[in-house]
């Protein structure tokens, strides 16, 4: 069994694992070129007919293009597409130039996505996370607990053993679940190209530039690149020393940093 | 205990990191730490000591561990600035620019300092250290010996070296710091946590102590800060529900550095070298007080709506507040948006001076105590970082950096502030003050020790 | 270019200070793994600590990157052979850590067990290797490392060769090889020894290349039912192939029952006319007829699983709690969830010293392992660890928490 054969089989027994296991269960969609692959993955899964709503957290800054790519994907698909929003906020102006750029993260995107479990009463969400994104997120596993203040208690990871991926549910806990944890960056190029799955045009070199992750306009920047096809991303890939999110673990540790200093009022 | 000249040289240090003179002296009396006070009956004497300026831990514990003062080893605070930027950041041991003793004396620093320079060619051969949870140390940078940092560490891992000191600690479940955010939300639990804490840092420390070679020990106990922080009202009130834990602790406390101490001498017996220290003191707070609101009120600080902590300082700002009281000019020279000119500085400083002084309580009573321009203070090729003016407050009054708050003064959930002047430090009885030492000063001392 | 070449996933375990992490490095120096920027970093940090170049700040190096987010392939280390890649499974190695260790060793398919020339056999070595029998590794090269600490000698390296093999025959691991090697001066790790002209075996590297990838077994077909769903019309079981091959039209057994059923077809999204699935697939399979089927039914080739509603296995305990006599867990085998409870404890070892703590012992702690006999609710379908690992290995719950994994003998 070849490589990307191997990854995708593990992922799909993992997503139906995860349906059986919870019914109250939704794929979290951002659009991006990973969770895509996961929205693919839950097709093949479910062969075509997926039994759970797909949220996209919709924080009214996307692309056009995503806007777009969204909607034609959910009719081709036959998606049941939920879209959430923070409508009070957004009512209020809440956009990054307002406030921090922290703040409005929280309230658009990780407030809004917590309205959505609650209302849906949802006790799992499938993500596109991948091991290797970054150093901190290399200890998550396939199955992560989350309580409701959406931390996650690092240290108490349930032991994953031999693919028996634990399912009980507290009252405010809900799961998440990373089906795609093993692949990595090349690995979803390389299965983009191999299953021809359509993906967002800015993915791709245009004058010059392209984006190497896809998220809100104002707070995204492309990157310098001339790599128009795929196995040219993965190429320049390969090449470049930086992952798609430099520079985000050492941001990450600033926040605990700064977690741990305003505990002490120092901050 | 003397300073001895003999080949064998070992040294315990241990640092209780913020436990004031004036409480150490009270229990002492009151005979509630009775081991302690045996321990100075051998040849050991108990001086006030002042701490470094600001006296917050990453900048004092700094100060003790490069011996040299912030103009030197370059941290003035938990957080700073990006050179040229309104950027924060959290400076750590990569930004220490002086050597720190365990560097020296092991032969393995590449930055020098006065300190280093003095001692230049009179270590004769390294020496080993042990260095186990000394706040601002992270991450653990290679070094002669074994170091796991303390205070602020994220990672385990990245807080150790070597390699099989990380597998240890992880295995018996070790923590770096309680988990001062639950303090909030349950303080018996807590209180509680501090204890266990308390316990696996024992254990940890007592496993190097016994199980590895070293020279020189050097071992903090950074509880008694949290427990301060949030039960300083307890330390002395019979009628506070706390107070039995408190001295608990302090029985505890006691206990620990007697069996440390007595391992010590059995071992070495007169040939060591002994001392404690914390880095400041401690005070119940009355209020906090919020400079920068202050400033802003007073027409030096002009904030934008929108932004990330000082990427809200306009041009029109004259001066800002970093924790706790560090005021910087907002020099034209120096940042983005700055304003103001060289030759306005002098008055400005003046002015500001001025304006802090009549910054009073609710009784009229003052809130400053001392003000110092950077070169009162600071020397040393990084002094060009430093605040231009540094403030002390009187016992009661915490400064605050925070540019959110909506009134100069206000409360929070702490009991207790850190002061300045009252820290302590217990070295051999030989070793004499002229004036009341401070804490980079004691450094020497150690490095005395081993290269006679 | 896509890699495809094959990998072979490897643990490396022994006592802590016994040269793991200088061994990974040098394969990895050695096999040309390590980039030169690295090599530089490693060079500046040996130096400034006035050693000779430090193997073992490799990991530190990697643990580095992947921290500041900058390592972009896995966050798993390899090296390689002109013959295949193999993966080092990252796995600390302290006695409480057991719960992560058996996570990883758990997808590891050769074991290397370092041992300390100098030193010899210690807890942790005991341990691990107490582990790697418990957790059926066939495929186990002993390392008798830091060989140039004890002149490189012949009678020395035989001498703690018995000594090993001796001990390692009582944990019924039976290594392939056993080496000397001196990870940090390189001997016999990449390449042979010159200062062991006596010893005629493999490198370490050459050792590796011998062993099997297990995946590729020819063994009787195992599909446990992980769910029924119901698409177009169709009544389709989905599940993994733990064991063997699919073909459509073929006879199979329904197990427990050990029903008689035939594969009507097998079933992959927008793939038409499937004749057969292999293992690890994740497919769906209609059969003919109808069939009162549900998650934990087991479709197998032949009927050589054990089925039974006791079953004797060694277990170890995960769990902070202590097990308490009549406690109801609940048994977890690939899809199987069968309620049960630990109705004989014959006997407790402690793995650190392999010493026998109790025997007819009433009940189990924390990182003990235990030679048990469970009793559950109702019938299931496993297969001896060794034969078919998939179908032989388990794990007990509590309250939704893994607090035991186990192996069927």
């Amino acid at each position: 069994m070849d490589h990307l054969t191997r990854l995708e089989n593990k992922s799909i027994y993992i997503i139906r694992e995860a349906y059986y296991q919870f019914k109250d269960i939704a794929m979290l969609w951002s659009v991006g070129k990973d969770s895509t692959t996961l929205l693919w993955l839950c097709r093949k899964a479910f062969f075509g007919h997926i039994p759970f709503p797909i949220i996209h957290i919709d924080t009214s800054y996307k692309f056009p293009e995503m806007y777009q790519f969204r909607d034609t994907r959910a009719k081709e698909w036959n998606l049941n597409l939920l879209i959430g929003r923070n409508e009070e906020k957004l009512k209020e102006g809440m956009g990054p130039g307002q406030g921090s750029k922290l703040d409005c993260c929280n309230e658009l995107k990780t407030n809004a996505l917590k309205s959505v479990i609650k209302k849906y009463h949802l006790k799992a969400i499938l993500l596109g996370i991948r091991r290797d994104e970054h150093g901190i997120r290399a200890k998550e596993r396939y199955f992560s607990p989350r309580d409701s203040q959406f931390k996650w208690d690092y240290e108490n990871q349930p032991a994953e053993l031999w693919d028996q991926y634990q399912s009980m549910v507290e009252e405010e806990e809900h799961f998440r679940i990373h089906p795609i944890l093993h692949f990595a960056e090349f690995d979803i190029w390389n299965y983009v190209k191999r299953e021809e799955l359509p993906i967002i045009p800015l993915y791709f070199s245009k004058n010059g530039k392209r984006f190497r992750s896809i998220g809100c306009v104002p707070c995204c920047s492309p990157i310098d690149s001339n790599a128009q096809t795929i196995d040219e991303i993965v190429e320049e890939i390969r090449i470049s020393k930086t992952s798609e999110r430099s520079g985000r673990a050492q941001d990450k540790e600033n926040i605990y940093t700064m977690q741990k200093l305003r505990a002490l009022g120092y901050m | 205990m003397k300073l001895f000249k003999g080949k064998v040289k070992k040294a315990l240090i241990i640092g209780i990191d913020g436990v004031p003179y004036s409480l150490l002296s009270t229990y002492l009396q009151k005979d509630l730490m009775p081991n302690l006070k045996m321990i100075l009956s051998q040849g050991l004497t108990l001086h006030q000591m002042n701490a470094s300026i600001p006296d917050i831990s990453s900048v004092s514990w700094t100060s003790f561990n490069t011996g040299v003062n912030p103009g030197e080893h370059g941290i003035y605070g938990f957080t700073d600035l990006k050179p040229n930027s309104y950027s924060l950041c959290f400076p750590n041991s990569k930004d220490i620019k002086a050597p720190t003793f365990w560097e020296i004396l092991g032969k393995t620093n590449q930055k020098t300092s006065t300190l280093s320079q003095k001692y230049y060619n009179k270590i004769i051969h390294p020496y080993r250290s042990v260095i186990f949870n000394v706040p601002h140390t992270y991450p653990a940078l290679p070094m002669n010996g074994i170091l796991v940092s303390g205070f602020v560490a994220i990672d385990l891992k990245k807080a150790t070296f070597p390699d099989s000191t990380y597998t240890y600690l992880h295995s018996m479940n070790y923590l770096i710091d309680v988990e001062a955010e639950k303090a909030k939300e349950d303080k018996m639990e807590f209180m509680k946590s501090l204890f266990e804490c308390f316990e696996i840092r024992k254990k940890a420390i007592s496993h190097f102590f016994a199980g590895e070679p070293w020279d020189l020990f050097f071992a903090c106990i950074t509880e008694t800060d949290r427990l301060h922080h949030f039960f300083f009202d307890a330390s002395s009130d019979k009628e506070n529900p706390y107070y039995e834990s408190f001295l608990r602790f302090y029985v505890e406390l006691d206990k620990f550095i007697k069996y440390l101490y007595e391992q010590f001498v059995e071992r070495y017996s007169e040939k060591g070298f002994f001392m404690i220290l914390s880095d400041h003191g401690f005070a119940p707070v009355k209020k906090e007080v919020y400079i920068n609101k202050f400033l802003e009120e007073k027409g030096l600080l002009v904030l934008k709506k929108e932004g990330n902590f000082y990427e809200r300082v306009e041009n029109k700002t004259k001066a800002f507040n970093l924790d706790p009281c560090r005021i910087y000019i907002h020099g034209k020279d120096a940042y983005p948006r700055g304003t103001v000119r060289e030759e306005e500085k002098t008055d400005l400083l003046e002015e500001i001076k001025k304006i802090l002084r009549t910054l009073k309580g609710e009784n009229g009573d003052e809130v400053i105590d001392k003000i110092f321009e950077k070169e009162d203070i600071y020397h040393g090729p990084h002094t060009r970082m430093a605040p231009d003016l540094v403030c002390l407050p009187k016992d009661g009054y915490d400064l605050k950096g925070s540019l959110e708050k909506k009134e100069i003064f206000g409360y929070n959930v702490f009991k207790g502030m850190h002061t300045w002047h009252d820290a302590f430090c217990i070295l051999p009885s030989n070793i004499s003050f002229s004036k009341k030492p401070s804490v980079e000063e004691l450094t020497d001392y150690i490095i005395q020790y081993y290269s006679q | 270019m896509i890699e495809e070449k094959q990998s072979l996933p490897i643990i490396i375990v022994g006592h802590v200070d016994h040269g793991k992490s200088t061994l990974i490095g040098r394969l990895l120096y050695d096999t040309g793994c390590l980039p030169p920027d690295k090599f530089s970093e490693i060079q500046k940090t040996s130096e400034m600590l006035g050693r000779e170049v430090e193997f073992a700040f490799v990991m530190d190096c990697f643990e580095e990157e992947r921290s500041r987010g900058i390592t972009i392939d896995t966050t798993q280390t390899f090296f390689k052979t002109p013959k295949r890649r193999y993966v080092i499974i990252d796995a600390p190695g302290h006695k409480e850590f057991l719960k992560n260790m058996i996570t990883g060793s758990s997808q590891a398919e050769a074991a290397l067990l370092i041992i300390d020339a100098f030193e010899g056999i210690r807890d942790q070595t005991r341990r691990h290797a107490y582990i790697l029998g418990m957790l059926g590794f066939k495929q186990v090269c002993v390392l008798l490392n830091k060989i140039d600490l004890v002149h490189y000698s012949k009678d020395k390296f035989f001498e703690l060769k018995d000594q090993a093999t001796d001990f390692l025959k009582r944990l019924n691991i039976h290594p392939t090889f056993v080496l000397p090697i001196s990870a940090i001066r390189g001997d016999n790790v990449a390449q042979p020894s010159e200062k062991m002209s006596w010893f005629d075996g493999p490198t370490v590297l050459q050792a590796l290349d011998t062993f099997e990838s297990l995946k590729v077994e020819e063994k009787p077909l195992r599909f446990p039912i992980q769910d029924i769903y119901s698409i177009d019309g169709k009544k389709m079981l989905v599940g993994r192939i733990e064991a063997g091959r699919l073909k459509r039209g073929e006879n199979l057994f329904l197990l427990p029952e050990k029903k008689k059923v035939v594969v009507k077809s097998i079933e992959k999204f927008l793939k038409n006319d499937v004749a057969t699935a292999n293992f690890e697939e994740s497919v769906g399979i209609c059969l003919k007829g109808r069939h009162r089927v549900g998650r934990g039914r087991i479709l197998a080739g032949d009927l050589s699983s054990m089925i039974s509603d006791s079953i004797r296995a060694n277990i170890f305990w995960m769990d902070a709690r202590a097990h308490q006599k009549g406690e109801t867990l609940l048994f977890r085998c690939v899809t199987q969830e069968i309620p049960c409870q630990i109705e004989k404890i014959y006997k407790k070892f402690d793995p650190a010293s392999m010493e026998l703590i109790e025997e007819e012992a009433s009940s189990i702690s924390g990182a003990e392992v235990a030679d048990v006999m469970i009793h559950l609710k109702s019938q299931a379908v496993v297969d001896p660890f060794n034969d078919i690992p998939e179908m032989g290995r388990f794990v007990l719950e509590k309250d939704g928490r893994p607090i035991a994994g186990g192996i069927i003998l």
